[in-house]
């Protein structure tokens, strides 16, 4: 599942088109999905974002191989950023506590790469007080990660921010906000598709776990296995698949034994690590 | 959902991240210049990267990000008991570098450290100052190269090169260098220490091929050895660990034979020979994130670890020795 976590309606107006998302009961907060995404609007600042977060990842029971992305607009410290820029943060400090996270960036994207900083309140040119580490300047990003890295791996929680202003604005446009979204949808979901295709290959399980249960069952019955020897026996069998591919054919011969007392058992058990260990 | 158009992973230290403190290390400088296309990330500590909660080992090492950072505390620890001290009283070991590059599938990094990154301490001159004191004490057996294969890394950080500068003339000091690397040009430029010990890692190829893939290949390393001896070095060899594989007999009688076709016996210093083992915690955190051969065979528990039943160990050990003892004499054989 991908957890897309905005501030605003307008942040996520973009994204409830393209991937055509549909409205989710919830009296707590706006949230849309369908069968790959569920959004939530957070509201401002790094609190919402962080209770957001929290309530989404625990309400759908995340799973390691699940995406956490919290998108929205930014302001640039400088001029090295253009307006519409996309930028995949590296480096997420909340500003008040100076507390840092730190995203896994395993795959290659067509972003740029940048420091965020997040700030309780909204900060202008002319506002900014002390030293600011961050490229880019918003409100909610290190809310949801420190949220989100008590749910998921570090390589599968990224903020993605495109710049709106450089701490210069007088007013917000919603719709122009949609359209520097919707201009980029397109660079975010192929950087989600890369995570997607990096999770198959490391949480993909090499052993048909519905097919070894069968079987364990079947020997546990046939030779009155105690739980022991059953753990053993799953131990021996899954070693067998990894270094033959598939369980052999010849252990059926095993299934219809029906063993009369502890001896013939423990006997018949030997037989049968052996078997599965030469 | 479209797949990916582009799907691809990042090059290896794509992102560099370094502790503010070594910003302006020299080890930090020399580092960064062979990385010019890097992203440089400035962190507080290591740590803040390493020791994350719910990292992904298998991961992180298709695309292994560098860590530089300041060693703080202890620098030198006393050998942990599953491995050899081969006769020295004071035997200690070192870290200089977290982690290694080369992933074989049997190695305990994988459920020593919860991170694939590799964390390189460039104050190597506090090691020195350290390891000074503790010489004023008694002399020091030092394991260089535990956590890591520092001869490999010798490109990216020239550690091995300066140990050996350092090490000059310091008899009490006797060093262990623990290596799968076939990089034996760095030893041209050197020369031999007395005190120094080269410790070549072997297995068989058909191993080196299932469980680690990434090393220099068997020829490579027996050529690298060929080339430290000429140069005069001491050269340990081990075997450790032993790893089971089917027909292993037949292979490990093979390898045996291949070793000393190349290698003149009476000119290694000495060898060690230990089955596969590892701390039961550090198995358990390997066994979460990989399955493989190694995580799923039946292990046996022995004294806080897990190994091979004893029937196999004791069979796999006697095979070897039987077979190597003619070669090397027993005086010259450790067994753990």
């Amino acid at each position: 599942m991908i957890f897309l976590i905005t501030a605003f309606y307008h942040e996520a107006k973009p994204f409830i088109k393209y991937f055509k998302l549909k409205n989710f009961q919830c009296s707590k907060f706006e949230i849309f999905s369908n069968n790959n995404f569920i959004l939530i609007i957070s509201g401002e600042g790094f609190i919402k974002s962080a209770i957001a977060t929290t309530f989404l990842l625990s309400k759908f029971k995340t799973v390691d191989k699940d995406i956490a992305l919290n998108v929205g607009i930014c302001g640039a410290k400088k001029k090295d950023f253009s307006k519409g820029d996309v930028i995949l943060c590296h480096k997420i400090i909340n500003h008040h506590s100076q507390k840092a996270f730190y995203p896994d960036i395993l795959v290659n994207h067509q972003m740029k790469e940048g420091i965020l900083e997040s700030f309780l309140i909204p900060v202008k040119k002319n506002n900014l007080k002390g030293e600011i580490e961050g490229d880019i300047i918003d409100m909610e990003g290190a809310g949801f990660f420190e949220s989100a890295s008590v749910f998921l791996p570090p390589h599968n929680i990224h903020c993605i921010k495109i710049v709106y202003d450089f701490l210069d604005y007088k007013k917000i446009e919603k719709e122009e906000v949609s359209e520097l979204i919707e201009k980029n949808i397109p660079i975010i979901e192929n950087f989600i598709n890369s995570l997607l295709e990096l999770n198959i290959r490391v949480y993909e399980k090499p052993i048909n776990e519905e097919k070894l249960k069968d079987i364990i069952e079947k020997l546990k019955n046939s030779l009155h296995l105690t739980v022991s020897m059953t753990y053993e026996l799953e131990k021996y069998l899954k070693s067998y698949i990894i270094r033959k591919g598939d369980i052999p054919k010849e252990i059926s011969e095993f299934f219809y034994i029906d063993v009369k007392n502890k001896k013939e058992r423990k006997d018949y058990f030997e037989k049968l690590k052996k078997f599965l260990y030469t | 959902m479209k797949s990916s158009k582009n799907f691809s992973i990042l090059r290896p230290f794509s992102h560099i991240y370094i502790e503010k403190d070594v910003l302006s290390h020299p080890i930090t400088e020399l580092i960064l210049k062979k990385f010019p296309r890097s992203i440089l990330i400035e962190i507080e500590t290591y740590k803040e990267i390493f020791s994350r909660s719910k990292q992904n080992y298998k991961l992180q090492e298709m695309s292994r990000k560098l860590i530089l950072a300041k060693k703080r505390g202890e620098f030198i620890y006393p050998g942990p008991p599953l491995c050899p001290n081969f006769g020295h009283h004071y035997f200690y070991y070192t870290t200089l570098i977290l982690n290694c590059i080369f992933s074989c599938d049997y190695c305990f990094l994988k459920g020593m450290y919860s991170s694939a990154h590799i964390v390189v301490f460039v104050n190597i001159e506090d090691y020195f100052k350290e390891i000074d004191i503790l010489l004023k004490k008694h002399p020091i057996y030092l394991s260089l190269s535990y956590n890591t294969d520092l001869m490999a890394l010798e490109k990216i950080v020239p550690f091995f090169s300066m140990f050996m500068e350092y090490i000059d003339l310091k008899m009490d000091l006797i060093i262990e260098v623990r290596t799968k690397s076939a990089e034996y040009k760095i030893l041209e430029k050197l020369k031999p220490k007395e005190n120094v010990i080269l410790s070549w890692t072997l297995l068989p190829k058909e191993i080196i091929k299932k469980f680690e893939p990434k090393t220099p290949n068997l020829e490579l390393r027996l050529h690298a050895i060929k080339k430290a001896l000429e140069y005069g070095w001491k050269v340990r060899l081990n075997f450790d660990p032993l790893i089971f594989i089917e027909n292993w007999k037949e292979i490990y009688l093979r390898f045996i034979g291949e070793i000393f076709k190349e290698i003149e016996p009476h000119k290694i210093y000495d060898i060690s020979i230990g089955v596969f083992r590892i701390p039961k915690d550090y198995f358990k955190r390997m066994k979460k994130i990989f399955t493989n051969e190694i995580t799923l065979f039946p292990y046996e528990e022995d004294k806080k670890s897990l190994t091979y039943p004893y029937e196999l160990r004791k069979e796999m050990i006697d095979f070897f020795l039987q077979n190597i003892s003619t070669n090397i004499p027993n005086e010259k054989i450790f067994i753990i």
